[in-house]
């Protein structure tokens, strides 16, 4: 089990030092010339380039740059600009010089509107969803079921943004049905905070419902068909408990596992909701940060949305092998 | 056929003990895998309806040119006369514009319209092909050499897997066009071709993998079976062994994983479009139209509806058609 461990964490930590590597290496080592991308092309005096040049010590080799770069991720680093000198605490994910702040900064204020919105989806997920695909195992066969399963299919056939956008024009501006999406911090009004999520939870939610209702019904059949469960029934449980105690529980490992990375993904992936539905999270910032031209930030996010899925593979590897053994020997 | 007693030669015409098997056209026996799915695909309706939605908006694609011509518009002419003075079409579908004109610019929907199916066929059909190529090889030199090419390939699949890919296409964006000398230096059609060119690469970039872990899989268990040591047994080139003789195996894998990437990449290159990260002005995409429509939608709904329908009805009848093709070529499904 430890050597398990241990062979993933390498494995883990060996994909983050890549990221990290090529990430530095597509903003500051390609032929691109960062000091002119964060300056702004249209108004950027020399004096100002010259500065932003050195400011980021660009006209230093590039692996003592790289060296800065992660020395500043553990120890936090300084940055001059305009005379000031601007202390970025670790870990410090460079500086962005269009808002004049450390991007680790931008991205704190970020998280927990992305966090919020993929906490919420991944209650409706696992609930409904998983509910849903249980049932339709538990009448397997039936006309309900093949019902059930076809409209998912062609649901999650529909692509994602086209769902949620027609959603938003429709049913939160010109028929208000549903509140407009918007954020308000937990700590200043948890009501208002809880009515802002309400429209994007319901759709990120009810949308990626489908796909878990597919998942769980397919290892709800596959566990429902097991030995054990046949003598369950024989010995005269109540075909609830056979169902949702002795079927659902090895029947969620399947789900687990992808529910595992599908939350690590939607931390990065939530772009598309957020921006539909105004959310000042993680992917809108980084969807003004291109607009902006604002290097750094784009950087940061790869690289900290990166170290986040390959976490969760990791947990989701480490979860899996203590649940069933048999992973471990692969 | 000289070489021996008559009698060691005696059927060998017949039964040849090649892989290949006997093609008489009167046998049903001599149906090859691919042959028994298309049969199989032919038989299911849904998939044939999928199929002719598909061909319907390839034909469109293809004949953009003849079909704006035939109604008189064209993608780029701006005319302001025929909107007013806060950019609200005056005109409705006329024999000139049968779907009506954009807002603000005048310009002709249905050009645009049927121009915009061919970025969304183009960039998911490019990159499914080249996802394809480099997963198929990477796949198969992967599981036939093992040892340490199949440990870095391995490595490299885990690695790609494990990225966050819109971030990463949203990033690609401003560094590609940074190496071409800048957004502002670039001329409109220049910055519009590279956004082609780096969609087109990152969708291909991320979707490689998946399927060459799934052909690494595979080849795993073949190239233990009779007919691979066989042909290596004789001294056939590892490049033979690979391209002839482990392929035409993988026929099952390769086109299920191709039929999953085709609406998954049309879905992405709208998206990406919708999110101003893919295709800009003056290419016209239906995700770039649904974008700016969304400012029009109250006062001019079919501007959006055309590309959101267009978008909605290709992705699901490509989306459909996968499925049933998965079904045809998986013998463990359903049947």
């Amino acid at each position: 089990m430890l050597y398990f461990v241990a062979r993933r964490l390498v494995s883990a930590l060996s994909v983050v030092l890549v990221t990290l590597i090529a990430t530095f290496a597509l903003f500051f080592v390609a032929p691109t010339d960062p000091a002119a991308a964060i300056c702004g092309e249209r108004n950027c005096t020399q004096e100002r380039y010259n500065e932003i040049k050195e400011n980021l010590h660009l006209d230093r080799p590039k692996v003592q740059q790289f060296a800065e770069y992660t020395a500043g991720i553990f120890a936090g680093r300084t940055f001059e600009t305009a005379g000031v000198v601007q202390k970025c605490d670790a870990p410090c994910l460079g500086f962005s010089f269009k808002n004049d702040r450390p991007v680790t900064d931008m991205l704190k204020e970020r998280l927990p509107v992305t966090v919020s919105l993929v906490a919420g989806y991944a209650v409706l997920v696992l609930t409904i969803g998983v509910f849903v695909g249980s049932m339709a195992a538990k009448r397997r066969g039936t006309t309900g079921d093949r019902i059930l399963m076809g409209s998912t299919l062609i649901v999650s056939s529909v692509p994602y943004y086209i769902v949620a956008l027609m959603i938003s024009l429709y049913l939160t501006i010109l028929y208000p049905i549903l509140p407009r999406g918007g954020y308000t911090p937990l700590s200043d009004n948890p009501g208002k905070w809880f009515v802002g999520f309400l429209t994007p939870w319901l759709v990120i939610g009810i949308y990626n419902c489908t796909q878990y209702a597919r998942y769980s019904r397919g290892s709800m059949v596959e566990a429902l068909s097991e030995d054990y469960i046949r003598t369950a029934r024989a010995k005269g449980l109540s075909d609830r408990k056979v169902t949702y105690k002795h079927a659902l529980r090895s029947g969620l490992i399947p789900v687990i596992t992808i529910f595992g990375l599908d939350i690590a993904g939607s931390l990065a992936g939530a772009i598309f909701t957020e921006r539909i539905f105004d959310l000042p999270g993680l992917g809108n910032l980084v969807l003004d940060s291109l607009q902006s031209y604002d290097l750094p930030v784009i950087m940061g996010t790869v690289l900290i949305a990166s170290v986040i899925l390959v976490a969760m593979n990791f947990l989701v590897d480490v979860a899996y092998s203590l649940i069933d053994p048999r992973v471990r020997l692969s | 056929m000289s070489i021996g007693s008559p009698d060691s030669t005696v059927g060998v015409e017949d039964h040849p003990a090649s892989a290949e098997p006997v093609r008489d056209a009167g046998m049903a026996h001599g149906k090859s895998p691919t042959r028994i799915a298309m049969d199989r695909l032919r038989k299911d309706r849904v998939a044939m309806i999928c199929a002719f939605v598909v061909l319907f908006f390839i034909l469109i694609a293809i004949f953009a040119p003849l079909l704006a011509k035939l109604e008189g518009g064209d993608i780029s002419s701006f005319k302001p006369d025929l909107v007013d003075e806060y950019g609200f079409p005056t005109i409705g579908i006329t024999s000139d514009h049968w779907f009506g004109v954009e807002p603000k610019t005048g310009r002709d929907n249905f050009a645009r319209w049927v121009y915009g199916a061919r970025p969304s066929l183009v960039v998911a059909f490019v990159a499914t092909l080249f996802g394809t190529i480099v997963g198929v090889v990477m796949g198969l030199l992967a599981g036939f050499l093992g040892g340490w090419v199949d440990r870095v390939i391995s490595w490299i699949i885990d690695f790609v897997l494990s990225l966050p890919y819109l971030l990463f296409a949203i990033a690609m964006v401003p560094i590609v066009e940074n190496l071409r000398g800048g957004s502002f230096n670039l001329t409109p059609d220049e910055q519009a071709s590279t956004r082609f060119f780096v969609l087109i690469f990152v969708l291909s970039f991320f979707g490689w993998a998946g399927l060459a872990r799934i052909i690494r899989g595979e080849v795993l268990s073949l190239r233990e079976r009779e007919f691979v040591l066989a042909a290596k047994a004789i001294g056939v080139p590892t490049s033979q062994v690979l391209f002839k003789e482990l392929l035409p195996n993988l026929v099952a894998p390769i086109v299920i994983s191709a039929s999953l990437a085709l609406p998954a990449y049309v879905t992405a290159e709208a998206g990406l479009s919708f999110l101003g990260v893919g295709l800009i002005e003056p290419i016209p995409s239906w995700g770039q139209t649904i974008a700016s429509a969304t400012n029009w939608f109250k006062a001019d709904p079919l501007y959006l509806w055309l590309p959101v329908l267009g978008i909605t009805a290709l992705v699901l009848a490509l989306a459909l058609l996968g499925d049933a093709v998965r079904d045809a070529f998986d013998p463990k499904t359903r049947r």
